[in-house]
């Protein structure tokens, strides 16, 4: 346990020290509730958006959380401090949990504050008997979205390969999804993409949750979908660190 | 039981690629407990290859290690739980300060807090860290940042230390301090592989030299048994000669 103790301490030191991810972690999910919730809730479609958008807002925390704390490997690789990781008496799976445990914490946080600002500024009703069964959401979803960023943050050499392939990814997983609008008047092909889109499940999971709406029978496939993509993406993630060399 | 034992050590590299790299070819040596065993070779010879199977970061492709008697690829962790490493790359945490990466690396390896306050605080002073525990390793030059990777070694007491091109970035005088500090290790029983191209720091620390190149052996023995064998006044002509002829 100390061990993981440590890895969370390490991660937590080196976010404190930068502001920049502060900003990426918490305040942009923060800012587009605010600022894009607004303005589109206002002027496109009616107040009901805030409630329909909340949860879309904490998906998106928990998926840039992930891709900060993915990230850390290319800074862990540029210090060198990666390698000499791999020689301490920790396995990779300590060491992946270890992230992840502070990923959550931290995926936790900012959706917090989002909650509160949407309750408290913006209206928006939550089924507060549920909060822990969206914390559980949360964590999990966090987690699978922090294992598949780490496959390409470990495998891919260059930063520049990297960044491109997060931000493609930022965008065809919460452009193709429900986070920002419903889907069922979209394209066919459209709805396609956004049924086997992870971002989908997420955001479904974190609405049933947090408001109650949707099929309780899509919403425990979509958690089932969600968990195995989980996994699958943590086999993953362990196979290229045990790669890493 | 050997410290350390290899035994047909190889390494390809790319291997299921049409162009193959074979890294380490038949390797093999051991070094017995308490002996400082120094690797040479030209750039590019296997000898970072050599270190990183020793320290699992990578699992060979055919041969076996052991450290410790513990199999480098059926037993890792107990391989890392031996072991004290200073890679060939600077390796610190830039983002925080000298305090956290001691006491971070401390902790990585089980060690207790205080415990961990009290060794930082004796290796501090003695690799000249104690002014700068409170500032960020961004800051600090190439050499300090290079004097904490080792301080971080000495935190712990593996029985087994790896130093791979350590003393590259140091000043002089803490380069001869670190090799003094090596020497009394060594003498309390901790067995150390090192590498470096600096071949008079060989030459004065290590018990047993191996040279390779292009992942083959091309000699092992005592400085003395060197000198005889390939005819060479010291270490660079020897090196050279081997080097050299084999091109």
């Amino acid at each position: 346990m100390r061990k993981i103790a440590a890895i969370i301490y390490r991660d937590y030191r080196q976010r404190i020290t930068n502001i920049g991810f502060i900003f990426w972690d918490l305040l942009v999910p923060v800012a587009y509730l605010t600022l894009f919730g607004t303005g589109f809730a206002k002027s496109v479609v009616n107040d009901n958006y805030m409630s329909f958008f909340l949860p879309g807002v904490i998906a998106m925390t928990a998926f840039s959380v992930a891709m900060n704390t993915s990230w850390g490997f290319f800074m862990d690789k540029d210090s060198g401090i990666f390698y000499e990781l791999l020689t301490y008496p920790i396995t990779r799976r300590q060491l992946l949990l270890g992230k992840i445990c502070f990923n959550v914490a931290l995926s936790a946080a900012g959706s917090v504050l989002a909650i509160a600002i949407g309750v408290l500024f913006m209206g928006v009703q939550i089924r507060w008997g549920f909060l822990p069964l969206t914390l559980a959401a949360i964590a999990v979803t966090t987690a699978g979205w922090f294992f598949l960023m780490s496959i390409f943050a470990i495998t891919l050499n260059r930063m520049d390969s990297f960044n491109t392939f997060t931000s493609v990814a930022y965008i065809l997983l919460m452009f193709m999804s429900t986070m920002f609008y419903p889907i069922a008047d979209l394209p066919s092909w459209f709805r396609w993409a956004a049924y086997v889109n992870p971002m989908t499940w997420q955001v479904d999971i974190l609405r049933f949750c947090l408001l109650g709406s949707g099929d309780i029978f899509w919403i425990i496939l979509e958690s089932a979908a969600f968990a195995a993509f989980t996994i699958v993406c943590m086999a993953f993630a362990v196979r290229a660190l045990n790669r890493a060399a | 039981m050997p410290a350390i034992l290899v035994e047909e050590l190889q390494k390809v590299y790319r291997s299921g690629s049409a162009n193959p790299v074979k890294a380490l070819d038949n390797i093999s040596f051991e070094i017995p407990k308490g002996q400082i065993f120094g690797l040479l070779g030209p750039n590019g010879a296997g000898k970072s290859t050599v270190v990183k199977i020793l320290t699992t970061i990578t699992t060979p492709s055919g041969g076996r290690a052991q450290v410790q008697g513990f199999d480098v690829a059926k037993e890792p962790l107990q391989v890392r739980r031996q072991i004290g490493v200073v890679l060939q790359q600077t390796a610190v945490e830039t983002l925080l300060t000298v305090r956290d990466n001691l006491l971070i690396y401390a902790s990585l390896h089980g060690m207790e807090k205080a415990e961990a306050v009290k060794r930082m605080r004796l290796v501090a002073e003695e690799f000249e860290l104690a002014e700068r525990l409170n500032d960020t390793v961004y800051e600090l030059s190439i050499g300090t940042k290079r004097r904490i990777q080792v301080a971080k070694v000495f935190m712990l007491d593996s029985p087994v230390i790896f130093l791979d091109e350590a003393t590259t970035g140091m000043d002089p005088i803490m380069k001869r301090k670190v090799m003094e500090r090596l020497k009394n290790e060594a003498r309390k029983g901790r067995t150390i592989l090192l590498t470096t191209q600096i071949l008079s720091e060989a030459e004065e620390l290590c018990d047993n030299i191996m040279i390779i190149d292009q992942g083959r052996k091309l000699a092992i023995g005592t400085l003395q048994e060197l000198k005889s064998d390939v005819q060479g006044a010291n270490l660079e002509e020897i090196f050279l000669k081997l080097v050299e002829d084999k091109e």
